[in-house]
């Protein structure tokens, strides 16, 4: 049995949702649970196609509910487990990755967003924003990547197992419909001839010894009797997220600090934007690009920083304001206008920002 | 009692010869291969030669990524383009996936018939819908290759995965980087499915590339296969 689907360094040309079925193999998962919903399918599809091969397994269920967690249970049980899903089957799986908040369990989803509400389009949108950052009830903590190209979603589905399994945080790879759907090449890598540290899965139950004796008992709790329990346990929680946020946030930006407006977006949506500050910028416009990769938690610092310089932002994404209310409350207090571009399910590009841009700045 | 004179043999001549250059070519292959991009050039291609064409859409398990954005382009092209109207379809949502019934029929028209087979390995078994698949003598079903795409990246791989396929007749090497494909991509793709197609005992009828990459590959790549050159098209299709 062949061991490695990705023997050294290549450039290959695939859609997104294979990409993301070859980065999890990469980073070494080694089970899939699922329940099918366009745009993801083709996930599934690649990952069925080489479990086999490179002896990884998959598990279909019955519903979303299901397949988060079932996809506990495999993290429960020691294994790099990982789902992935979209549009309703998103809302599905809020349930289960509350849990994994309450767990602390590193569990990995990726959603390829479609058209909202409910089952609306198969197509495309970034309508799944406030669900998958803020989803869930309870304050919930989870870290989410929102990637913008075929080579992202390779590095960061990758990316996201570590982070996952380093903070113990449930981390999502945010992409959507045209992302999964869309070719375009990559270089496909085995993340650890890049020196990439894979950091391995490690069981929650049945750890060697006697609990209580020989280590402290494996107890892991969605539950609680009293209030200030509770209270307690989500203060470390609440501590642990605070002191890794810097750490894992991230973002892309050029043009902020000479510019008197900057173009706010993330996902697919920034490519279009970056074409567009770009050719803008070599016509001498003072506009500016800034783009979240981290959603959750975002880069407060910086985008308080370009909000202030620039003190005009155009937040432009294919959701009516999911990403500008995020954005809105990490900027609270700062000196800035926000100027929406919302075409909610609907893609986004070049000329229509660089249109936009023009009509705002006069 | 069939009573045999000249004039029957002339006419059933012309029969044979009207059948045998009759073009019916189905495009299947990996998903995410080139398909339909290599069926919509095959169509303009042949409607170009004076051909009358029909392009058929076959795509029964994906019909938003399909042919339907560019149809009314391909028809002005002079090509009877067999596929669903958006608008026929609003309504059904991701139950869309209704066989549209004259294309069950495709092989009873005349002229040139160019079938473009969506999704892979399942989509390969669409073909059995339609009447005459069975029987029809010029049918060729041609599998696209992209050596570029991992699932189809080496000899073995690519043998693996057409032996899946059922009933095959050529292989199209469509290799190619998108927009950073050159042609010493092509022509590694090329060598790549020549030696697949020699372990399955199948011909490789052409080698495809964009027009701009063609020019520099000149008409035959280097396996001696025939260069079509071709326009991107299907990029329009999806947004």
């Amino acid at each position: 049995m062949a061991d490695k689907p990705i023997q050294g360094e290549k450039r290959v040309f695939m859609t997104g949702n294979e990409v993301v079925a070859y980065a999890a193999m990469a980073a070494k998962a080694e089970i899939m649970y699922g329940y099918p919903i366009t745009p993801q399918n083709e996930i599934m599809h690649y990952w069925t196609r080489m479990a086999p091969k490179y002896n990884r397994e998959f598990l279909q269920t019955e519903d979303e509910l299901s397949a988060g967690f079932t996809t506990l249970g495999g993290v429960l049980a020691g294994r790099k487990a990982f789902t992935a899903t979209a549009g309703p089957g998103n809302t599905l799986m809020q349930e289960p990755m509350s849990m994994a908040e309450a767990m602390r369990l590193p569990s990995v989803v990726v959603v390829q967003q479609r058209g909202g509400p409910s089952t609306a389009t198969v197509i495309y949108s970034q309508q799944e924003v406030t669900m998958t950052t803020l989803g869930g009830n309870g304050e919930g903590l989870r870290v989410v990547y929102s990637t913008s190209t075929h080579q992202e979603l390779f590095d960061y589905t990758i990316k996201a197992f570590n982070t996952a399994w380093k903070y113990r945080f449930p981390t999502f790879v945010l992409g959507d419909g045209y992302q999964a759907k869309m070719r375009e090449s990559l270089t496909m890598y085995d993340p650890e001839e890049r020196g990439i540290e894979l950091l391995p899965a490690q069981p929650y139950m049945g750890k060697p010894g006697t609990p209580g004796v020989d280590r402290p008992p494996s107890q892991y709790r969605n539950t609680y009797n009293v209030e200030e329990e509770l209270y307690e346990v989500l203060q470390g929680y609440f501590e642990d997220y605070a002191k890794m946020a810097p750490e894992v946030a991230e973002y892309e930006s050029f043009g902020v600090d000479d510019s008197d407006l900057v173009v706010v977006s993330h996902g697919v949506v920034a490519r279009a934007c970056k074409e567009a500050v770009k050719e803008l910028r070599e016509a001498g416009v003072k506009v500016g690009y800034f783009r979240p990769i981290t959603l959750r938690p975002l880069p407060e610092k910086q985008l308080r920083e370009a909000a202030e310089k620039s003190g005009r932002f155009l937040v432009a994404e294919s959701a009516q304001g999911q990403l500008d209310r995020l954005l809105k409350e990490a900027l609270f207090g700062a000196k800035v206008e926000m100027i929406p571009m919302y075409k909610p399910g609907v893609g986004i590009t070049s000329e229509e920002v660089a249109a936009r841009v023009k009509s705002v700045m006069g | 009692m069939i009573i045999w004179n000249e004039n029957f043999a002339i006419l059933l001549m012309e029969v044979r010869h009207n059948i045998s250059s009759r073009i019916v070519e189905a495009y299947i292959g990996e998903y995410a291969s080139g398909k339909s991009e290599i069926a919509v050039n095959r169509a303009i291609m042949l409607a170009r030669g004076g051909h009358r064409v029909s392009l058929v859409d076959l795509d029964i398990v994906e019909p938003c990524y399909t042919l339907r954005p560019i149809k009314k382009q391909l028809m002005g092209m002079g090509i009877d383009v067999l596929a669903w109207e958006t608008r026929e379809t609003l309504g059904l949502g991701e139950v869309g996936n209704i066989m549209r019934p004259a294309n069950r029929w495709a092989l009873k028209r005349p002229g040139d018939i160019i079938l473009d087979i969506g999704y892979g390995v399942e989509g390969s078994r669409t073909l059995n819908l339609l009447e005459g698949a069975g029987t029809d003598p010029d049918l060729k079903i041609m599998v696209v290759v992209n050596v570029s795409r991992p699932m189809t990246s080496s000899v073995d791989d690519i043998v693996e995965y057409i032996g899946q396929l059922g009933r095959v007749d050529a292989l199209v090497n469509n290799t190619h980087l998108g927009d950073e494909t050159t042609p010493e991509v092509i022509q590694e793709g090329a060598k790549t499915v020549a030696r697949a197609a020699a372990a399955l005992g199948l011909p490789v009828v052409a080698t495809t590339a964009v027009e701009e990459v063609a020019e520099k590959i000149g008409p035959k790549d280097c396996m001696g296969n025939q260069v079509w050159a071709i326009r991107r098209y299907m990029p329009h299709t999806l947004w």
